[in-house]
């Protein structure tokens, strides 16, 4: 079994069919014991200061598991991705490339996903195995967003579980195991969320920073969309492995995701939306267009360094709780 | 008696107000405020009220930076775009505009509708559009503050891209020889452009100017050129948190 990273969501039932360990280097970063650190290294080795927080996060985590290869997304997530397959390429690592069709064509993303496949030594009747395999954890992981909604599973709890979807935390029977229990714990708790409570939408990459729910929730706010990690745990029933990614809307256009935000922050009521952008991401510059489409009282945040929210960041937080809370009240 | 704090992070701003008008008004430098009113108390900084004649007993509401990190024995905590919000519905008289407070770090712009907040927007990381860079840039130009305030004719293009770089960028045109007086009149409006994207957002009604840089006129006349709204600037813009704390009392 070999260790395969990748810089964000890929088709991960191939990684399985393949009889391998996928490795979602952001998850790995993230969860480190210090990913400051991890940062303070790689910007050592020369990379930018003003890059983003994630690539440099990556760049090192990649080196600490010891993948065997890395699959870079190089369309649909940034070009920064680029510039990091090359700096591991300096360093001896094997590199699979994969790319999402901009305008989500389907015969591209099967070639793409075949590729994959190939890259991995299996085959498209082992992946199509796999994709059966993960669909029921899928079903349970849409249970436990629908927990989220009702005040039973916490915006940070949710945040967790689907964006260590996107491997699975490396191995599926485990994940399941313990998302059954998790799920049956859940079930039995009262809801956090009533009438008064804020109900917020949180769009953009999952934050850098590691206390951001506890923030909105102690000041009376609680998540009940988490976007892209949503995204992450590929939400929908889709029939096939090739409907399921080509529904996936994280690496297409803007546009997808603003009638996806649009539609579940109304599904959800929520009152307000949170927009995390990561500091020096392009993702910042569809913030405009996100505004246009998505008409909810909308607080845009940035976050560069992993660590706790800024004092800030912070009073805009729960100054936007707060307000939106004072408008539920006039109501 | 009502007391109201802004912890801001330049100046600390309190107002006593006895249900119809202030009876004190008084700004502290943040630093200097800590350092004398300030004590460390079970890993907490505590403030002596009683140190600044504040009955420690009495109704009390803070806001501002500090809020978070100080401990204020019995206050109640606001947002600073609530207490901005509250503050300016009550000097204004008016019920629908829009807020702008341009404060030592930071510019905000809230909208305002019945006299309550519906929306706010704030400045990304970066003091290029707050007082911080007019007060560096009036240092660089060797120009007091209240003069510098004044200029908005023939404002020269600067770039601004930070509010400490600026300076290499005003030392370049002093010494192309550009009038002092244009190159002050572009660091003022090197401010408007930073905000408008901001007040843009919310195209109704009078801008309302609140927080320190309210009483740079010539920021203000540069809002009502670029933007065609009337600016109305606050009668006491520095304190107008301060005062929304003391009237949520």
């Amino acid at each position: 079994m070999e260790k395969v990273g990748f810089t964000t969501t890929i088709p991960v039932e191939a990684v399985f069919a393949g009889g391998h360990r996928p490795i979602d280097l952001n998850n790995i970063f993230i969860m480190a014991d210090d990913p400051a650190a991890m940062l303070e290294v790689a910007e050592a080795e020369g990379l930018p200061r003003t890059t983003c927080g994630w690539i440099k996060g990556l760049y090192i985590s990649a080196r600490e598991v010891e993948t065997d290869a890395i699959i870079a997304v190089t369309q649909g997530d940034c070009s920064n991705t680029h510039a990091l397959m090359e700096l591991w390429q300096a360093d001896g690592r094997r590199i699979i490339p994969f790319a999402f069709p901009y305008d989500r064509d389907r015969d591209l993303l099967k070639l793409q996903v075949h590729k994959l496949i190939d890259a991995l030594g299996t085959t498209e009747e082992a992946t199509i195995k796999a994709f059966d395999r993960l669909r029921s954890i899928r079903a349970k992981l849409r249970r436990l967003d629908a927990l989220t909604v009702d005040g039973k599973v916490t915006g940070a709890e949710n945040h967790i579980w689907l964006v260590s979807s996107s491997d699975m935390n490396g191995d599926a029977d485990i994940f399941e195991a313990e998302l059954d229990l998790f799920l049956t714990e859940a079930g039995k708790r009262d809801s956090i969320a009533d009438t008064g409570t804020v109900r917020l939408a949180y769009i953009g990459v999952p934050p850098i920073f590691n206390n951001l729910y506890e923030i909105l929730q102690g000041a009376g706010g609680h998540v009940v969309l988490n976007e892209v990690q949503r995204q992450f745990s590929m939400p929908y029933d889709s029939p096939d492995l090739y409907s399921q990614y080509a529904k996936y809307t994280y690496p297409y256009d803007v546009f997808g995701r603003i009638a996806d935000i649009k539609e579940q922050a109304a599904l959800r009521h929520a009152d307000g939306v949170i927009h995390y952008c990561q500091s020096f991401c392009f993702r910042a510059m569809e913030d405009l267009l996100i505004r246009r489409g998505v008409k909810l009282p909308m607080l845009t945040i940035e976050g560069d360094r992993p660590g706790p929210v800024d004092a800030r960041t912070r009073i805009r937080l729960e100054g936007f709780v707060e307000m939106l809370r004072d408008r539920k009240e006039r109501r | 008696m009502a007391v109201g704090i802004d912890l801001g992070s330049r100046a600390v701003k309190l107002v006593e107000y006895d249900g119809a008008a202030i009876t004190r008004r008084q700004a502290f430098d943040t630093a200097a405020f800590y350092r004398d009113f300030g004590r460390l108390k079970d890993g907490t900084l505590e403030v002596d009220f009683a140190g600044i004649g504040i009955n420690p007993a009495g109704r009390l509401t803070v806001t501002g930076y500090g809020r978070n990190t100080i401990k204020v024995v019995g206050a109640k905590v606001v947002s600073e775009v609530k207490a901005h919000t509250v503050g300016a519905v009550r000097q204004s008289g008016l019920k629908d505009f829009t807020l702008l407070d341009i404060g030592g770090q930071d510019s905000k712009v809230m909208k305002v509708s019945g006299g309550a907040m519906e929306d706010f927007a704030m400045n990304d990381k970066c003091a290029a559009s707050s007082g911080r860079y007019i007060e560096n840039m009036a240092a660089i130009l060797a120009m007091p503050l209240d003069e510098l305030s004044r200029h908005f004719t023939n404002p020269v293009r600067l770039s601004a891209t930070c509010a400490i770089f600026g300076e290499s960028e005003i030392i370049q045109k002093v010494a192309e020889g550009v009038p002092a007086e244009e190159i002050a009149a572009g660091v003022n409006l090197t401010i408007v452009k930073r905000v408008l994207p901001m007040l843009a957002r919310y195209p109704d009604g009078p801008v309302v100017f609140s927080g320190g840089v309210a009483r740079n006129t010539a920021v203000a006349r540069l809002i009502q050129e670029t933007t065609g709204r009337k600016v109305v600037t606050l009668p006491e813009p520095t304190f107008n948190g301060a005062l929304g704390c003391a009237l949520l009392s």
